[in-house]
């Protein structure tokens, strides 16, 4: 038990940090849900002007907040390592002989932290002055759902990060690559039925895609676990394969850093 | 004595768009533990590449390297458990935080519980002396007490040998003082048992290390005490001369056998200009004929003492800032 409390203490460092640092300025909050409730905003009003029905409100809210998330994982911890090796302390991450999956981990766990409170914020305000609904028997399927859909995120952030340790300030187009065409195909903001089917298959492939629908068809429609057991069982697999792949890209890019220099060198 | 770090024919290559750079080529070191020991070269001479690889961050192109007995490469976590780094000029942390939050956070890194750490922080900023600015944010730090904090740093997990990287780097007068006092006392009280530092500037080295190497395009070319290193140009004759006149270059010096080397240094007289000349045997009548020859006045001459930076002009022909 100790040995296991020793091996988190990074995480845990990571996290306090991160929080700690966050809760410093607290005007980020404001920001951080203001400008999502704009946009939320603006779809809402546009459902509405086309007469659909109220369940769309809700659909917005959890595309909304779910896409935090998503973001968070990639600017969040995608591009941390290039960050910290900018600012020196990737040498110091390096040093304490602390394996640096487990810093991304506390990164992650902090990042979800400060982002499920500005989700939280973001809902409030959905169902306080957009009306949004939901069917409150799907509270704990949507809550499975949701944890795994982050631990699968979360995984892919651990590979982002790797790919950020290579390739320096260029890993930010990666970032700029994927984060809206994401949103595009995950269905932010509708639903996925609506792409041609080749689309679909592919839009299916994203755990965020299958994380959305499945928090969607509990909060929403009220499923149960007896509907959503393929949502549970994909995400699943998806973190069973993208965490270990995650892990050993990451160590992988760690020592080809320190073989090639990138690790410390800032202009590689 | 006990060897607390060793390198044999360590070399390591950087690929680059212009080729392949060799920034260290087969450097040989044995450093006895229990001291403080000075890496002394210009910028680009392959000080940081050296501890960088020494501290584990970097792997050598091929050779070996040795710290605490260990292997940095096939024993880089042991390596890792008993060493620090701190590079000067670096400020790691996060500016939002305070002192002590950021110095917690690190001793958290090393395996400390939360209470410990914070045990251990203020252990460590009474003995660098931080107590006052513990609780003000990294980012409201002057240069100087960052470079303390980041000394700090660099004690939490009660490292047996430390890397110092440019300790003094862009510090005032007064806080390059202060640092290289503490370094110092650091050895001196048993602190840390050996520290490696790394230095371009020649009085710092000259102050603080019991021996020194110099290293030049990525080979050491001279090692020992300080001492040892004057005693080897002692049989050279130094003059350092103000000049007025002329400007530009004095490469016309090097026609004279007897010169080594010199360097040249701006005085805070405008137009006027320090010459310091290293000759073999006296020449210095030849020097100034030279000089005059070539429209320079020479408005005074003193014949001068033997110091670690005419070591290095012997050795390289120009002086380390050049």
């Amino acid at each position: 038990m100790s040995r296991i409390l020793d091996a988190l203490r990074p995480a845990y460092a990571r996290a306090w940090v991160r929080i700690r640092g966050n809760m410093r300025v607290k005007t980020w909050l404001l920001w951080e849900v203001v400008l999502p409730t704009i946009f939320m905003a603006s779809v809402i009003y546009a459902y509405h002007n086309l007469d659909a029905p109220r369940i769309f409100i809700g659909f917005v809210v959890v595309g909304t907040m779910m896409m935090n998330f998503w973001f968070n994982v990639l600017w969040g911890m995608g591009n941390v390592l290039y960050w910290e090796k900018e600012t020196g302390n990737l040498e110091v991450y390096l040093l304490s002989n602390r394996p640096i999956y487990m810093l991304l981990l506390g990164m992650a766990l902090g990042g979800m932290l400060n982002t499920g409170i500005r989700s939280l914020a973001i809902l409030l305000i959905g169902i306080l002055v957009f009306g949004a609904e939901f069917n409150a028997a799907g509270l704990l399927p949507a809550t499975l759902v949701f944890l795994l859909t982050l631990a699968a995120l979360y995984s892919l952030g651990l590979m982002f990060s790797s790919l950020h340790l290579v390739y320096g300030r260029k890993g930010i187009r990666i970032n700029e690559v994927l984060g809206d065409p994401i949103s595009f195909l995950s269905g932010q903001y509708y639903p996925i039925s609506v792409f041609p089917t080749l689309l679909q298959a592919v839009a299916s492939l994203l755990p965020l895609t299958i994380g959305l629908d499945g928090v969607r068809r509990a909060l929403l429609l009220g499923e149960g676990m007896e509907n959503l057991y393929i949502h549970l069982a994909g995400l699943g697999i998806m973190t069973l394969i993208l965490l270990p792949l995650g892990i050993w890209i990451l160590n992988r890019m760690v020592e080809k850093g320190r073989r090639d220099g990138r690790l410390i060198m800032r202009w590689l | 004595m006990e060897t607390a770090i060793k390198t044999i024919d360590l070399v390591r290559e950087f690929k680059t768009s212009k080729g392949v750079f060799r920034a260290l080529d087969g450097v040989n070191l044995e450093i006895p533990s229990g001291m403080i020991y000075g890496l002394l070269g210009p910028n680009g001479a392959g000080k940081t590449t050296l501890i960088r690889i020494l501290s584990t961050l970097l792997l050598p192109t091929s050779g070996d390297a040795y710290v605490g007995g260990y292997h940095v490469v096939r024993e880089a976590s042991k390596v890792r458990s008993i060493i620090n780094l701190v590079s000067g000029g670096e400020r790691p942390g996060y500016g939002i935080l305070t002192t002590r939050e950021n110095l917690i956070y690190y001793a958290m890194l090393y395996g400390y519980s939360r209470r410990e750490a914070e045990r251990r922080v203020e252990e460590v900023s009474q003995l660098i002396g931080l107590d006052e600015f513990m609780n003000k944010r990294l980012n409201e730090l002057s240069t100087g007490m960052v470079q303390k904090y980041s000394l700090a740093r660099g004690l939490l997990n009660n490292p047996r040998i430390l890397f110092l990287d440019e300790p003094t780097l862009g510090l005032d007068v007064e806080n390059a003082r202060s640092i290289r006092r503490l370094i110092r006392r650091l050895v001196d009280e048993g602190y840390i048992e050996t520290i490696l530092l790394t230095s371009h500037y020649m009085h710092e080295v000259e102050e603080l290390c019991d021996r020194v190497a110099i290293i030049h395009r990525g080979r050491i070319i001279e090692e020992g005490t300080v001492e040892e290193l004057k005693e080897r140009v002692s049989s050279h004759v130094i003059y350092e001369l103000t000049l007025q006149g002329s400007n530009g270059n004095l490469d016309f010096l090097r026609e004279l056998d007897s010169v080594i080397g010199y360097k040249v240094r701006l005085s805070n007289v405008p137009g006027e200009a320090r010459l310091r000349i290293i000759m073999a045997y006296e020449d210095i009548s030849r020097v100034i004929s030279l000089l005059e020859r070539k429209m320079y006045r020479v408005r005074r001459i003193v014949r001068d003492e033997i110091s670690l930076e005419d070591v290095f002009l012997k050795l390289v022909g120009r002086g380390l800032d050049e």
